[in-house]
């Protein structure tokens, strides 16, 4: 505080008894009734208003129209003190909170005011430099108060993210396995299904390649048929030079798809056909082997589709998702055959040791297999090697190793191909074979396992899958 | 150049055939005669046997003609008693006797008429009033084939109702003998349809051809006149053999045929030059402007307005126009040099009556050209009549037109087998008919024609051309 | 032997192949019928033909094989076939789309059958094709009346000035 005063008490004081005594100032002091105005925001300011007792509310209307209470002023403060400085419009808008009295000094007379009361200059002088300021005071704790918010703020948002980001990724998951769920349960039931009429052609096959065998006394005919039986297809160029033999030997025969049929036939069929070309027509003949050889397609075709059923059953286990003992192999074998097709192209080695069995889910654990097979299939050429390794380690863990040839994974992709969202490819429909790595591994962890990728030293990935041997 | 065991066959004996003459000496025969016998030896083995193309062997008949026989030739380039050699130009110029400018018309008109499909408009115009029960329809489909086969080539007639009916037949049961019958019927209305106008088909060019050499002109209207009754009978013979031989099963037929008139303005023009050409042809008799002439109209006017292009005149059938001027010019020269007489002298025609000797050459003309192209089969058999004709030798009463007349138009009726004509080799190759269906429906066919055109050439021709 | 028009059968799998080519049957009266196991076997194959004095009318190709892949077989072979007025037609199940746009593209695709073929289409398809072929090539219509499409070769004997004599 300046000198001679100790606060604002004190002048006010001061200032209380300089207005007693002189007449002037008492007419400058006016009576307020709570709630009227002195000056509104965007207004001049015609006076300079000093709170000998009672409260004033300044507030300021922003853009938008609302109102921002700011400060509320008590006996002892300036009122229109930045108008009074600067010249400018009021800022704010001051309403009195409640009975007020101040003094109100004309802007353009308050030079006069202060000559005539020379003892006032010195107290209003070191009134309104403490007003300035408390004032700037006030400022600096409220932008020290702001930023401490602000960072408060942002550290919120980040918690935020982060949470959504966690559920995410557990939504995601959940609609996951639930769609896996739901075409889990329409593999089996497509399997059910498709057993019953598989079974029936197996067996109708057989009833017709008895009844053949049986209906033919003469036996040519059902020598030939079973020679067709057993009749492998050629490769075109065999079948091409094949051709030209029989053009030779059999030059009588002149239709050319005639021909060809018998280029296909073993050397016993065509004795038989030679031997009895006088009694009964090539054609005849011809149509017995290719009976045999169709019969003996749709077994073979039969056969390979109660196959696939049967894996496919075995591969989803859907219609019990709870954990059995099981030969870990079986599942391999399961998911190598419905794959089949993918890995036409390639050189597949398989060294399935023994393992003991463990508890499991047989349909998750396909999974795995599924997704790390098809993943390797998408990286090797043609002729690309695959090899499928199963065997203990010791007592109580067993390791399924699948390696390949390919390109290897690169450095800086190794740790984070377990990442849920991580991705080196499109999504594309990748949906119910292998839902990417993040879930093999939750597939493998929830075993109790752990997977290990790594580059093999002479180019390629391996993937090696440790579980534990335990009881259910 | 592969030559199978007929064509083989065939050159050996046309070669034999053309030197053999100058080794004999056959009495009553000039030394041109002999020279001409053996071309004739070699055009016909050539033409039967077919080692090469028959147009060509046209073409080679001309050319060891002009060499062997004209003036410019190496035998004869004197006048002698026995022969006066015709100038070479006699013989090339068979390539543009008036006959064969008269086909050129024709063939301008058929090919526009193809090109601005008013072959196929005016069918699908032609067959509507036809109904749908498949009797009338047969009859519809051979009426319009005959009535555009008389102006176009049978050949492309035969193709483009192929068209027309391959749909239908995919549609009746395949058993239905209607099949047969609808494939038959169009190559028989074809053949018997090019009877109907000079233009219709070659062998009416080798008649022609004949006669005028022999100063002999007929008329377009008038060959129509004489031709076109016994088309229209010989068209329903055909039509009710067809139904009785191949009882239809099913009960109606739908002809699909979509499209319509082309009216640009190439077309219009077409229309019109189509339209007064057949006028003016049809009409000679009385305006007196001979058909060659007006056959000209077309190839002007199509050529003038670019309704033809070139394009198209170079894929006019120009073999066509040789193989008729071949046959032209052989007649030429049996006649000329007295080889035609002399064959005609070696038969004792006396015995034979006229009817006897109508129906002889009726017949030998449908066998012949069961087995050889038609207009082979009059190019032959032609040059006889003609010197049966002018020598006298078969009496009164004969009349060269009469004659002639029966051959070619006997020549037109053969439909025997799948190679007595184009158009019967195209239903053949459709795979619908059996060769004994064919051979069957001809053989009657033949023979009702056989009797048809004796029966025309005692009484219904000698009015006309008297 | 006459000048002979091939079919040709491109086709890795054994079994598949055999069902090609006996769906072919009633055309091997006309059209003899060869086959290859691989684009290169193919390659040779057309050769062969051509070098005999024969034409390739019709290739009826897999995509996916060992070694060179349809696609890339027929786009090789492409200049040499169109000069021939050959036709190329894709069988197959496994061709991409992008591969099937460098096909056409590039190699003038005549014609895509998707496996699993019927038989019905795969003859349409040829009738089609060889229809096109035999035209283009202006062969003698009328001994394919049985086999092919007669309609159109009709059609173009009636526009190809085919005459009496």
């Amino acid at each position: 505080m300046a000198k001679g005063f100790k606060n604002r008490k004190e002048i006010l004081q001061f200032i209380k008894q300089a207005i007693v005594e002189s007449n002037d100032l008492q007419k400058l002091l006016t009576t307020f009734k709570k709630g009227d105005v002195l000056f509104k925001q965007g207004d001049p300011i015609s006076h300079l208003y000093l709170l000998i007792e009672g409260t004033v509310n300044l507030s300021h209307r922003r853009d938008d129209g609302s109102n921002l209470e700011l400060i509320t002023l008590s006996p002892g403060h300036f009122v229109g003190l930045v108008a009074f400085t600067t010249g400018n419009n009021s800022v704010t808008t001051c309403i009195t909170a409640e009975n007020t009295i101040a003094l109100c000094f004309k802007q353009d007379e308050f030079d006069q005011y202060l000559t005539a009361n020379p003892k006032l200059q010195v107290p209003v002088q070191q009134l309104m430099l403490s007003n300035m300021s408390d004032r700037f005071l006030k400022n600096v704790q409220l932008e020290s108060k702001m930023n401490a918010l602000n960072k408060q703020l942002e550290d919120e948002g980040v918690q935020l993210k982060e949470a959504f980001e966690q559920l995410e990724n557990s939504h995601q998951k959940m609609v996951a396995q639930e769609k896996m769920a739901t075409l889990g349960e329409l593999v089996a039931g497509f399997a059910h299904e498709v057993n019953n009429p598989a079974a029936a052609l197996l067996r109708s096959s057989e009833m017709l390649k008895d009844n053949f065998m049986d209906s033919e006394n003469a036996t040519a005919k059902t020598e030939i048929f079973k020679l067709g039986l057993v009749s492998k297809p050629l490769s075109s160029s065999d079948i091409r030079s094949r051709m030209l033999t029989i053009q030779k030997e059999y030059p009588w025969v002149k239709e050319r798809s005639v021909v060809r049929k018998l280029a296909q036939m073993p050397e016993e069929a065509l004795k038989i056909i030679n031997k009895k070309k006088k009694k009964i027509p090539v054609e005849t003949l011809v149509q017995q082997f290719e009976a045999g050889k169709f019969i003996h397609n749709i077994q073979v075709a039969s056969e390979r589709i109660a196959n696939l059923v049967k894996s496919l059953k075995s591969y989803s286990r859907q219609d019990r998702n709870v954990s059995d003992m099981i030969d870990i192999r079986d599942g391999i074998n399961d998911t190598i055959l419905i794959l089949s097709n993918r890995l036409k192209y390639l050189n597949l080695e398989l060294d399935l040791l023994d393992i003991p069995q463990t508890c499991g889910k047989m349909g998750e654990l396909n999974q795995v297999w599924t997704n790390i097979l098809v993943n390797a299939c998408d990286v090797l050429p043609h002729g690309g090697s695959l090899k499928i390794r199963t065997r203990s380690e010791g007592d109580y863990k067993i390791l399924v190793e699948i390696s390949d040839n390919g390109p290897g994974i690169p450095e800086t992709v190794l740790p984070k191909i377990f990442e849920p969202n991580f991705t080196t490819k499109n999504q594309g429909a990748k949906f119910g074979l292998g839902l990417g790595l993040a879930i093999s591994n939750e597939i493998v962890r929830q075993h109790g396992g752990f997977i290990k990728v790594s580059n093999n030293e002479n180019g390629g990935a391996s993937f090696q899958i440790i579980l534990p041997v335990k009881e259910c | 150049m592969k030559l199978n065991r007929k064509q083989l066959i065939g050159l050996i004996i046309g070669l034999i055939g053309l030197i053999i003459p100058f080794f004999l000496s056959i009495e009553g025969l000039s030394y041109a005669g002999h020279v001409a016998l053996g071309i004739f030896f070699l055009a016909a083995a050539f033409w039967m046997l077919e080692p090469f193309p028959i147009y060509a062997t046209s073409v080679l008949v001309i050319f060891l003609q002009i060499l062997l026989l004209s003036k410019q030739g190496f035998l004869f380039q004197e006048d002698s008693a026995a022969y006066i050699p015709d100038a070479y130009t006699a013989f090339i110029g068979t390539l543009a006797s008036p006959i064969i400018i008269l086909f050129l018309g024709g063939f301008v008109l058929a090919d526009a008429a193809v090109k601005y499909n008013l072959d196929r408009n005016l069918t699908r115009i032609l067959l509507s009033p036809f109904g749908s029960k498949p009797g009338s329809i047969l009859l519809g489909l051979m009426v319009v084939t005959a009535l555009l086969s008389a102006f176009m080539s049978n050949t492309a007639t035969t193709a483009m109702m192929m068209t027309v009916i391959l749909p239908i037949m995919a549609r009746i049961g395949k058993t239905d003998p209607l099949r047969i019958g609808l494939a038959l019927s169009i190559p028989f209305a074809a053949n018997i349809g090019g009877i109907t106008t000079p233009i219709g088909t070659p062998p009416n060019a080798v008649v022609l051809g004949a006669l005028s050499n022999q100063g002999i002109n007929i008329p377009f209207g008038e060959w129509m006149i004489l031709a076109t009754p016994l088309v229209v009978i010989a068209l329903l013979f055909a039509w009710i053999l067809l139904l009785k031989m191949f009882k239809p099963e099913a009960s109606s037929i739908e002809i699909d045929m979509s499209g319509k008139f082309n009216t640009s303005q190439n077309a219009i023009i077409l229309y019109v030059a189509f339209g007064l050409t057949v006028l003016f042809w049809v009409t000679e008799s009385l305006h007196g402007i001979k058909s060659a002439i007006i056959a000209l109209i077309p190839v002007v006017f199509l050529t003038l307005t670019g309704v033809v292009t070139k394009e198209d005149i170079r894929k006019l059938p120009w073999e066509v126009l040789w193989l008729v001027a071949g046959g032209i010019s052989l007649g030429i020269s049996m006649k000329s040099t007295g080889l035609a007489e002399w064959i005609v002298g070696s038969i004792e025609w006396n015995s034979f009556g006229t009817i006897s000797l109508l129906i002889v050459f009726a017949a030998v003309a449908v066998l012949m050209s069961n087995f050889l192209s038609n207009t082979v089969t009059a190019t032959l058999l032609i040059p006889l009549a003609v010197s049966l004709a002018t020598s006298g030798i078969a009496g009164e009463g004969f009349n060269l037109v009469i004659v002639s007349l029966v051959i070619g138009v006997s020549a037109s009726l053969a439909m025997m087998l799948p190679i007595s004509t184009p158009p019967n080799a195209i239903a053949m190759s459709t795979g619908t008919i059996k060769t004994s269906n064919m051979a069957k429906a001809g053989i009657s066919i033949g023979l009702f024609g056989i009797v048809l055109v004796v029966i025309y050439a005692l009484f219904y021709w000698p009015i006309i051309l008297n | 032997m006459d000048h002979q028009i091939y079919i040709l059968v491109v086709e890795d799998e054994l079994e598949v192949m055999d069902a090609l080519v006996n769906d072919l049957e009633q055309f091997e009266k006309f059209f003899p019928v060869e086959s290859a196991n691989s684009a290169e076997e193919a390659r040779n194959v057309v050769n062969e033909i051509y070098n005999a004095g024969n034409e390739v009318g019709l290739i009826l190709c897999d995509h996916v094989m060992p070694g060179q892949n349809g696609v890339d077989f027929l786009i090789e072979l492409e200049k040499y076939l169109d000069q021939h007025s050959a036709k190329k037609v894709l069988v197959t199940g496994q061709a991409g789309l992008e591969d099937t746009i460098q096909a056409i593209n590039n190699a003038h695709l005549d014609y895509y059958i998707a496996k699993p073929w019927t038989k019905e289409l795969l003859e349409d398809v040829v009738i089609a094709q060889l229809t096109n072929f035999v035209m283009q090539r202006h062969y003698n219509p009328m001994q394919f009346m049985m086999i092919l499409d007669s309609v159109r070769l009709s059609e173009y004997m009636r526009t190809n000035h085919i005459t009496d004599h």
